[in-house]
C-alpha cells in the first residue's frame, strides 16, 4: 500500500485514495478497464458509477462480515461477495435501463476482475470497520473515475471531436483514429502517470 | 467455535454462497418479466425503426406494431406494413463480424429493388470503429436505396449510389462483413419472400 501509515480517518482516507495512492496512477491496477472503456466518455462514466456501487458495497459487507470469516476461505468469499453486487448492477441496468446495458455490453460484468476491488477488500475491509470500508470504496473509485474520465475526455475529443457525444471540434476536424483504439489508452495513462509522479517527487523534495 | 476448522468453513462457505445465490435468483426472477418485455419492446422498435415508421414513447411502439403483419415462408418471418400507401417489409438478420454475431433489421419494399432502413439489434463489434454501424449516419444510408444487383457493397472515397455504401473508417473488418450480411439478407428477400411470391 503507501509508504504512509495507514490511513484511519475520513480525510486521510480520501486524499490517499484520490491522490497519495490512487488506485490507477500510484498502484497501477484496474488498468485493463482504464484501456477498454474510455474512448467515450458516457460509457466510462457509468462503467465508474458502477465500480464505486461495487466498491462502496463489498468493502461494506466485508468489513461486517469479516469477523466470520475462516482464514482459509477468506479471498474466495470476498470474490464471491464482490460478484454478487457485480450481477446486481447487471441486473438492474437489464431491467430498468435497457438502452445503457445494450451500450455495455461486457464491460459491466468484466467490473467483477477490476483488482481495485478485491485490492480495496483484502487490504483495507478486511482490517476497518464498517463506516469508514464504505467510505474507503467510495473514494477509491473517485480516484478511479476521475483518472478515468480525464483519459476518456482527451480520446472521444481526438478520436471523435465530441464530449458527451456532442460534436465541440469545428467542421475541419479530421478524427484521429488511433484514439479510438485501445492502445491510445497507454500513451494517456503513461502521461498521467508521469505528471502525477513529478508533482508528488516535487511534493516530497519540498517537504523535506 | 474454531472458525478455523473444516467444518465451520464448509458450513460457513455454503451459508454464505445459498444466501448470496438465493437473494440473486430472486432479484433475476422479480426482473424477469420487465427484461422479457424490454426485449420485445427492442424487437419491435428495431423493425419499426427499420421500415422507417417514427414514434416518441414505448407505449407508442405496442400500438404501432399491432399494424405489422407477421408472415412466415420457410421458416422465416417477414414483416409487412403499409407506410404512406407504400408496402413495407422486413426481416430480421444475423451473420458473423468481426468480433461477434451481428443481429439486426433489413426493411425492403414491394418489389425487392429498394432498401427502405437498417436497425443494428446486437453486436460486440469495436465501439467507436466497427460500433459505428449503430449510428444514424450509417443506418440511413440504406433508406431508400436502390439494389439493382440484388447485392450491396461498400464504397471508400466516392459518394455512395445505387447499391453502394459509403465504408466506416478504420473497421474495414466489420464493413467487409456487413457487406455480405446485408447481401445475404438482400438474398433471403429474394429467394424466400420474391421466390414464393412471384
Amino acid at each position: 500500500m503507501s509508504d504512509s501509515a495507514a490511513p484511519q480517518t475520513v480525510g486521510g482516507v480520501l486524499t490517499e485514495n484520490l491522490w497519495h495512492s490512487n488506485p490507477i496512477f500510484m498502484q497501477v491496477l484496474g488498468i485493463c478497464s482504464a484501456l477498454a472503456v474510455t474512448n467515450l466518455l458516457v460509457n466510462t462514466a457509468i462503467m465508474s458509477v458502477g465500480v464505486i456501487f461495487v466498491t462502496m458495497m463489498s468493502n461494506l459487507t466485508v468489513s461486517i462480515l469479516k469477523s466470520l470469516f475462516p482464514r482459509k476461505v477468506r479471498m474466495i468469499v470476498q470474490v464471491l461477495i464482490i460478484a454478487f453486487y457485480v450481477i446486481i448492477v447487471d441486473i438492474v441496468l437489464r431491467a430498468y435501463l435497457p438502452d445503457i446495458h445494450e451500450a455495455l455490453g461486457p464491460y459491466v460484468g468484466l467490473i467483477i476482475t477490476n483488482c481495485i476491488i478485491m485490492g480495496r477488500a483484502e487490504a483495507f475491509a478486511q482490517s476497518n470497520g464498517p463506516l469508514l470500508s464504505m467510505w474507503d470504496g467510495i473514494t477509491s473509485g473517485a480516484g478511479y473515475m476521475g483518472v478515468l474520465m480525464t483519459i476518456a475526455f482527451f480520446r472521444e475529443l481526438l478520436a471523435f471531436g465530441t464530449l458527451f457525444g456532442f460534436t465541440v471540434m469545428p467542421a475541419g476536424f479530421t478524427p484521429w483514429v488511433l484514439m479510438a483504439m485501445p492502445p491510445s489508452a497507454f500513451f494517456f495513462l503513461g502521461i498521467i502517470i508521469w505528471i502525477g509522479k513529478t508533482i508528488m517527487y516535487r511534493q516530497q523534495e519540498a517537504a523535506a | 467455535m474454531n472458525k478455523q476448522s473444516l467444518a465451520y468453513t464448509v458450513i460457513f462457505t455454503f451459508i454464505v454462497c445459498f444466501v448470496f445465490v438465493a437473494i440473486l435468483s430472486v432479484a433475476n426472477q422479480a426482473t424477469a418479466e420487465r427484461v422479457e418485455q424490454n426485449q420485445v419492446v427492442a424487437q419491435q422498435r428495431a423493425i419499426l425503426t427499420a421500415m422507417g415508421i417514427e414514434f416518441d414513447s414505448d407505449e407508442e411502439i405496442l400500438g404501432l406494431y399491432e399494424e405489422v403483419e407477421e408472415i412466415e415462408v420457410d421458416d422465416r418471418i417477414f414483416y409487412r406494413t403499409e407506410r404512406d400507401g407504400e408496402v413495407v417489409l422486413a426481416t430480421a438478420f444475423r451473420g458473423q463480424g468481426v468480433w461477434g454475431t451481428i443481429i439486426g433489421v433489413l426493411a425492403m419494399d414491394e418489389s425487392l429493388e429498394r432498401t427502405m432502413g437498417l436497425e443494428i439489434i446486437s453486436h460486440e463489434e469495436t465501439p467507436g470503429l466497427g460500433g459505428r454501424i449503430t449510428e444514424s449516419w450509417f443506418k440511413e444510408q440504406f433508406r431508400d436505396r436502390e439494389v439493382p444487383e440484388g447485392r450491396l457493397t461498400y464504397v471508400r472515397d466516392s459518394s455512395p449510389g445505387a447499391g453502394e455504401f459509403e465504408a466506416i473508417t478504420g473497421a474495414t473488418g466489420t464493413t467487409d462483413n456487413m457487406e455480405r450480411i446485408l447481401t445475404d439478407a438482400v438474398q433471403t428477400f429474394k429467394e424466400k419472400w420474391g421466390g414464393e411470391r412471384a
